[in-house]
């Protein structure tokens, strides 16, 4: 993890990168959205206040997936007909990165992928679709419609669009986990498994009146 | 709410109830999605500030759940507290059948459910992965390594709400629901027009659920066989009859070994006599001596005769020579074409050793056809001492075989009274 | 054979009762012992009488 040192045009606190890739991040401070350019950091927008959440997780969260520890660097929340979930940005010793899915504390690890043939369009995903990737029959398990209400921290892409988009889950039989975001075109595949809380070994975690973790 | 720097802690949010004013503290924080008032049962949208009323009730019901909302406990290390409650209902050929389902929070390790029916509880989970259907003889579902069987599916409906859900629950609610069972593990899916939701439960002892959460009185009580109790006769037909095999060789063993080392088996006496009717009225008469050694033990007497379609009588004694002590009886032997033998064995017990005759007298009937043109009746006796006694172990063999097959009908019984209640039971609903 | 401690103790007392069953000859029949029989003068093998054991009188048959 490099660390690089800029301030914040909005209101000049010191803004520090954990993610040499990062496209966009947030400040503390101000509230600013911000997105690097090739010299300096440009201010894009204001964060929007955040859903009131109850999510353990927080950005500076550490943890382990499959022996592979990382760091929760930022956050994209997204609202749908039943309330919010997360998508944590996580980022790994060797620079990679990878999202973790927090909806009702039901936690999903995925990293990005390149299908091996062409996503469908929206409109033909149902319920009775699947895919075989990597061996495994991925089926559709949950179609969502949603859009995104604000973001925090470093996140490897700049959107501002809030419209509607289609978010398709899918499973497997052997926990495996994936999600097509249909929010760019062509839509884009997160694939990786279904995970316990236990399993992520998760560290600097929020705390809550009266739990002890 | 945005995170700040690490460790901030978050309460839990109080609110008052539109309809009613009751306070309403948000166990599941911003997680829960609707809440009903404790005190009125309205269900209110737990997302607006306000708690929009969803759904409002008349008559409030008032249904006492057995672990009260805001109870506290610790299952498998990690500590849950109650924070909904629901009464569900199946309805099948007009009969209701309601059971209770308690949801579990945990704001790092998330949501389980308890569900109770009739005294018999579950612990349970939504499920990460799909089970791999298998449709054929037997409807059955895998989760991994585990196979289910599919036990029964029926509509539930919802009929009374307690507490707090991550989602949207009204009274009146409706869903299809699967049961699958490989005792004491259960795995359902609850089916609606949007989504299915697979879950997987472990059957659990209420007295360890009241120790966990600490609470007072005794859990209710069970009645019946649930899909998924275990069975407490599980692994025990198979080593019982592992046990008899085992019993039954070390039987047939001493049958066959025993007696060649523990008797004499002496043929001591073998005599051929032949009987023409008693025509003055005495047919006694006495054998000649013989020794009877070795211990107080048996004695057979064998009668061989030639008898076809008759009966013969004949009245035995075994005395002592010197003592006078004697064993006296009769006996029968007939043979006809349909049944009987023509021979006839008996065993005499503990007589001690020492010099013996026999006093025998025949007797037939007077117009046997065996004596019938001056033909006669031929017998022979034989003497043995201390003979093989077989027949116990005949009666032992059998009365062996009592214990496993109670315990086989034993399971038989309980597994007849879980699947009575399944779909394809006698008893059961769908 | 250990997970049945009972079962196993009924299997080995049958085995028992059929081993004893064995060494002294029990018998299923019913036998009359007659123990005093009445000496007299004229003491001889023959003068004993089944009358002694009050045998019934057999007169079965089909």
């Amino acid at each position: 993890m490099s660390e690089r040192v800029s301030n914040c045009p909005g209101c000049g606190a010191p803004i520090k990168f954990l993610w040499s890739s990062a496209i966009q991040t947030t400040c503390e401070f101000c509230k600013s959205i911000l997105v690097r350019t090739d010299v300096d950091l440009e201010k894009v927008g204001q964060v929007a206040d955040l859903p009131p959440d109850a999510s353990p997780i927080q950005i500076g969260t550490e943890g382990v997936h499959r022996n592979r520890p990382f760091t929760v660097i930022g956050r994209i929340v997204y609202e749908y007909q039943q309330g919010y979930w997360n998508e944590w940005h996580l980022i790994f010793n060797d620079g990679t990165s990878g999202w973790l899915s927090d909806a009702q504390l039901d936690y999903a690890v995925s990293y990005l992928w390149q299908p091996p043939s062409p996503l469908p369009p929206a409109s033909n995903c149902n319920r009775q679709a699947s895919f075989q990737w990597n061996g495994a029959t991925y089926q559709v398990t949950v179609i969502t419609t949603a859009h995104y209400v604000g973001v925090q921290g470093e996140l490897p892409f700049k959107y501002w669009d809030k419209s509607d988009c289609l978010f398709v889950d899918l499973r497997t039989t052997d926990a495996r986990f994936a999600t097509i975001d249909y929010t760019e075109t062509p839509p884009i595949l997160f694939v990786g498994e279904a995970i316990d809380f236990a399993d992520l070994h998760l560290k600097n975690l929020r705390q809550f009146d009266g739990w002890t973790q | 709410m945005t995170s700040g720097p690490a460790g901030k802690v978050a309460k839990s949010v109080s609110l008052s109830c539109p309809s009613c004013g009751a306070p309403i503290d948000l166990r599941g924080y911003f997680h829960t999605v609707n809440v009903a008032c404790a005190h009125c049962g309205a269900i209110l949208d737990a997302r607006t500030p306000t708690l929009t009323i969803l759904q409002k009730f008349e008559k409030q019901t008032s249904i006492q759940p057995a672990i009260p909302l805001g109870s506290r406990g610790k299952l498998n290390g990690i500590d849950f507290e109650v924070i909904g409650y629901q009464l569900r209902q199946i309805v099948s050929d007009g009969v209701a059948y309601q059971w209770s389902e308690y949801l579990l929070f945990n704001p790092f390790q998330g949501y389980r459910y308890l569900t109770e029916y009739r005294g018999h509880w579950n612990f349970g989970r939504t499920l990460n992965a799909l089970p791999a259907m298998q449709m054929g003889l037997r409807r059955t579902a895998s989760v991994g390594a585990q196979v289910y069987r599919h036990f029964q599916t029926a509509n539930a409906q919802t009929v009374y709400v307690l507490g707090e859900f991550p989602w949207q629950v009204r009274v009146g609610d409706e869903v299809s629901a699967a049961d699958y069972v490989a005792a004491p593990f259960l795995l359902s899916s609850e089916t609606t027009a949007d989504e299915v939701v697979w879950s997987t439960a472990v059957y659990t002892d209420g007295r360890a659920l009241w120790q966990a959460f600490q609470l007072p009185g005794s859990p209710p009580p069970v009645s019946g066989v649930y899909e998924n109790q275990p069975s407490p006769y599980k692994g025990k037909v198979g080593s019982v009859w592992k046990t008899y095999f085992l019993l039954l060789i070390a039987l047939i063993v001493a049958a066959i070994v025993l007696p060649t080392m523990i008797n004499r088996n002496q043929k001591v006496f073998d005599r051929d006599y032949v009987f023409n009717g008693h025509p003055n009225g005495d047919s006694s008469f006495v054998t000649q001596p013989f020794e009877l050694d070795g211990r107080t033990s048996s004695v057979e007497i064998k009668t061989i005769t030639n008898l076809d379609n008759d009966w013969a009588y004949f009245h035995y004694a075994l005395i002592n020579q010197d003592t006078g002590h004697a064993f006296d009886f009769g006996r029968e032997v007939s043979k006809f074409s349909d049944e009987g033998s023509k021979e006839d064995r008996v065993i005499v017990p503990s007589v001690a050793s020492g010099k013996y005759y026999l006093r025998i007298e025949p007797e037939m009937d007077t117009n046997s056809p065996t004596l019938r043109f001056g033909r006669s009746l031929r017998y022979e006796v034989i003497v043995t001492r201390d003979p093989p006694v077989y027949w116990f172990f005949l009666v032992a063999f059998f009365l062996l075989l009592i214990p496993p097959i109670y315990v086989t009908i034993q399971a038989m019984k309980f597994e007849g009274a879980r699947w009575a209640e399944s779909d394809y039971g006698s008893g059961g609903s769908a | 054979m250990s997970s049945h401690p009972l079962f196993t103790l009924y299997g080995v007392l049958l085995l028992g009762a059929a081993s004893i069953a064995d060494y002294s000859g029990w018998s299923l029949s019913r036998i009359n012992e007659v123990k005093n029989v009445p000496k007299s003068v004229r003491d001889n093998p023959g003068v004993y009488r089944s009358v002694y054991g009050m045998s019934p009188h057999y007169s079965g048959g089909k």
